[in-house]
């Protein structure tokens, strides 16, 4: 009995073994007619509600320049794959794509506690994946000792929270100061930035990731509520939280209370309204932006990418600021593989970047600063008020534009000129 | 042939399949082995099951949160004390044993929906624990990092490999002490405990020691399984042990036979089937996102029924009454 429960074991274990060849390719993901990408981000759960169009919004914009000749004759295909925000399943997620998916690279990972231990789970830095365009602002995900292969594109939180300081000492002198964040990198990220930015905040409420309750927020906003004048209250977290935070302020009528200041990671105004935040409540909410607003189809990056979503993104997926920056991301890698040229090889992208990368055109209003020594994407934002319909429009009037880096440097006004947008959006780079 | 016990034809069987896994290890891929140190940890944690609910007859519905507990005095181990992963491992198994102990002594008088409802309760909040001392790191977790194989294995020696080789080793030596035990009086005893415990104590058992016993083993060894399963997501964090991880090694103990060993490594198998086979399920017959997230867990559930109704002991005790009815 015992040999046979032994031959069982063994035959299901040889089975495994036989039903998938040894895959010994040249570079994984690359054929003669195709270019595998992959992205491990939230699908379902509360952040999916928030950042769930991530993955579409790209696929879209692959889709069309797939229609359009693709990236030197080959069709990029993106694997997504749902990791409900949660940071083991980003790890088993993320190493499906590499080792079921075998994935050329990945694109677009969205998280800071998900994505750091994707990296580590995943083994990206042992395997020279490249890891493209990271959609979270941790700014240490652009230190290349611990992620050699990422590459970030957004802000880091260090430089919103930099940049927030001064506007808020400008703007709001003499109003005290209170702080919401995550309790994790992201939000620790942002303290180091006010601090740096030279803040001083009357109150810092941390909390764990998602789990603000209803009933912890009115207790907190009660006791906010003491501080007199009309406070700046600054919520850096996600969109579900910060939600969470304006309902409750509406339920105990302190909305006008406070000067409210959404972090850019919580502060689409889309989402907030579909996730029940009155129209009322979200107009005058300060924001921040380093792309033009989704809904300036005076922009010409935003009128491209609204027709390619209306034509190429599943059907009554409606264009914001989500989608918005996730086609902008495609377009950066569509023409980091162009610029990696024809034969591709998971170390000549990354070369590439770090070569030709601070050239891409994109849609953000403020500079990419890939070189060989930095691995930082954007590096500034503006600042915004929310009108009723959810557009963020420049604070005063004036669009003023600053940018910094995550450490100690100053802030600087930005004379930044963006690139004209290629052709009909389709890079012609090399 | 030498004249060999049972005990040494055991040890020579667990050597021999070892040595098996060593010569398999060397011929697949990457993605082979990190399923194949899926499968060994979901079999440890079935033995361990096996352990409490098979042999002493004690439900767990909970068995998640005592890998958690492993898993926690692992990471905290190796990354804050700074301790060698290898005796990570081992404290892992210690503090989820004396953890199990001391659950065992408050839950002695329970059985039944009684302790299956306390070990359900245990399941659902202990994970959350994690949010409450920043210590154990919160949402994020503890980095859990055994490190990369010693330079004389060469560099194309995979992680991936170390992984298999450190999760099939660990839960070969645990599953042979388990077995070793389970063979022996201390197994006769918990089945006489299980079976009749009434008759048991007339006979001189002392039942609730052995009870408070059986669930520290047992937690020992969920404790190792927790400990090996961070160890291949590289860190452990509370998502990584939810509600639905105690019901599907449960699963897997009850269709893989609940009564004796045997059928562990087909039970880790199992497990690590499911989610595969449903993802190809759903990109055969398509679906919503909601569908592919709930069909794993629908999967095992489903499973979980129908053994019950089919095979409440397990087909391995068909099997083993097959070859008793053979001999006669």
């Amino acid at each position: 009995m015992k040999r046979a429960s032994l031959a069982s074991a063994v035959i299901a274990v040889g089975a495994l073994v036989l039903s998938t060849l040894p895959a010994q390719a040249a570079t994984p993901g690359v054929s003669a007619t195709e270019i595998k990408l992959g992205i491990s981000s939230p699908l379902t759960g509360s952040a999916g509600v928030a950042y769930g169009k991530v993955p579409g919004a790209m696929k879209a914009y692959f889709d069309y320049i797939n229609a359009n000749g693709g990236v030197n004759g080959r069709k990029i295909k993106l694997i997504s794959r749902d990791d409900k925000y949660l940071p083991t399943l980003a790890a088993t997620q993320t190493t499906n794509l590499i080792l079921k998916d075998k994935v050329f690279a990945l694109v677009g990972a969205l998280g800071t506690a998900t994505h750091s231990k994707a990296y580590k789970a995943a083994a990206l830095a042992k395997n020279n994946v490249p890891d493209l365009f990271v959609n979270t602002g941790f700014s240490g995900f652009g230190d290349t000792t611990k992620y050699p292969t990422t590459f970030t594109v957004l802000p880091s939180y260090a430089m919103e929270a930099k940049i927030m300081s001064k506007f808020i000492k400008e703007k709001f002198t003499g109003q005290a100061v209170a702080l919401i964040a995550q309790d994790d990198e992201f939000g620790i990220d942002g303290v180091n930035g006010f601090k740096a930015g030279g803040l001083t905040l009357a109150s810092t409420t941390l909390y764990p990731q998602s789990s603000l309750t209803d009933a912890r927020a009115k207790a907190l906003l009660t006791g906010l509520s003491a501080i007199p004048g009309k406070p700046v209250l600054v919520l850096f977290g996600t969109t579900d939280v910060t939600a969470g935070i304006l309902k409750a302020a509406e339920s105990l009528d302190l909305v006008s209370k406070f000067t409210w200041i959404a972090g850019s990671v919580g502060g689409d105004a889309n989402t907030l309204l579909a996730l029940g935040v009155k129209a009322t409540t979200m107009t005058g909410v300060v924001a921040a932006s380093f792309f033009p607003d989704a809904k300036d189809k005076s922009d010409e990056y935003v009128s491209q990418f609204m027709k390619i979503n209306e034509k190429y993104n599943t059907k009554g997926v409606t264009f914001d600021n989500t989608v918005l920056q996730g086609m902008n991301s495609a377009m950066l890698t569509v023409q980091a593989l162009r610029a990696a040229g024809k034969n591709l090889t998971r170390a000549g992208l990354i070369s590439a970047i770090e070569s030709k990368g601070a050239k891409f055109a994109g849609a953000g209003l403020v500079p990419l600063n890939y070189s060989a020594t930095s691995r930082v994407g954007y590096n500034g934002y503006w600042f915004g008020q929310l009108n009723a319909t959810g557009e963020l429009k420049p604070y005063g009037g004036t669009l003023a534009i600053f940018t910094t880096d995550s450490g100690a440097g100053a802030i600087e006004a930005s004379t930044y000129k963006r690139p004209t947008m290629p052709k009909n959006g389709i890079p012609t780079n090399s | 042939m030498i004249k060999t016990t049972p005990t040494k034809k055991r040890l020579l069987l667990f050597i021999f399949f070892g040595w098996v896994l060593l010569i398999l290890g060397d011929r697949v891929g990457d993605l082979e082995l990190y399923q194949g140190s899926f499968v060994a940890t979901y079999a440890l944690a079935i033995t361990s099951i096996i352990l409490l609910t098979g042999y002493s007859g004690q439900l767990s519905l909970g068995h998640g949160a005592l890998m958690a507990v492993g898993a926690y005095t692992g990471a905290l181990s190796i990354f804050n004390a700074g301790l060698h992963p290898v005796i990570g491992l081992i404290i892992s198994v210690f503090v989820a044993g004396i953890f199990g102990l001391i659950l065992g002594l408050v839950v002695a008088r329970l059985s039944g929906p009684y302790l299956a409802g306390t070990t359900l309760a245990l399941a659902i909040s202990l994970p959350t624990l994690a949010n409450q001392f920043p210590i154990l790191g919160g949402e994020e977790g503890i980095v859990f990092d055994v490190g990369v194989a010693p330079a004389r294995f060469g560099d194309e020696f995979s992680q991936y490999k170390w992984f298999f080789w450190i999760s099939a080793l660990a839960a070969l030596i645990m599953v042979w002490l388990v077995a070793n035990l389970l063979s022996g009086r201390y197994g006769r005893t918990f089945r006489a405990m299980r079976d009749n415990p009434v008759a048991a104590q007339l006979s001189g058992i002392n039942v609730g020691q052995l009870k408070v016993m059986a669930f520290a083993l047992s937690s020992g060894v969920a404790g190792l399984s927790g400990g090996l399963l961070v160890m291949l997501i590289s860190g452990v964090s509370p998502s990584a042990f939810p509600l639905s991880l105690s019901f599907a090694v449960l699963t897997g103990a009850v269709v893989t036979g609940l009564y004796n060993l045997k059928g562990v490594i087909l039970g880790g198998l199992v497990l690590v089937a499911i989610p595969e086979i449903a993802d190809s399920l759903v990109s055969r017959i398509g679906g919503s996102e909601g569908f592919t997230t709930t069909l794993p867990g629908f999967l095992v559930s489903a499973l979980l029924i129908l053994a019950v109704v089919f095979t409440p002991n397990g087909p391995g005790h068909l099997l083993k009454r097959h070859h008793h009815k053979k001999k006669v």
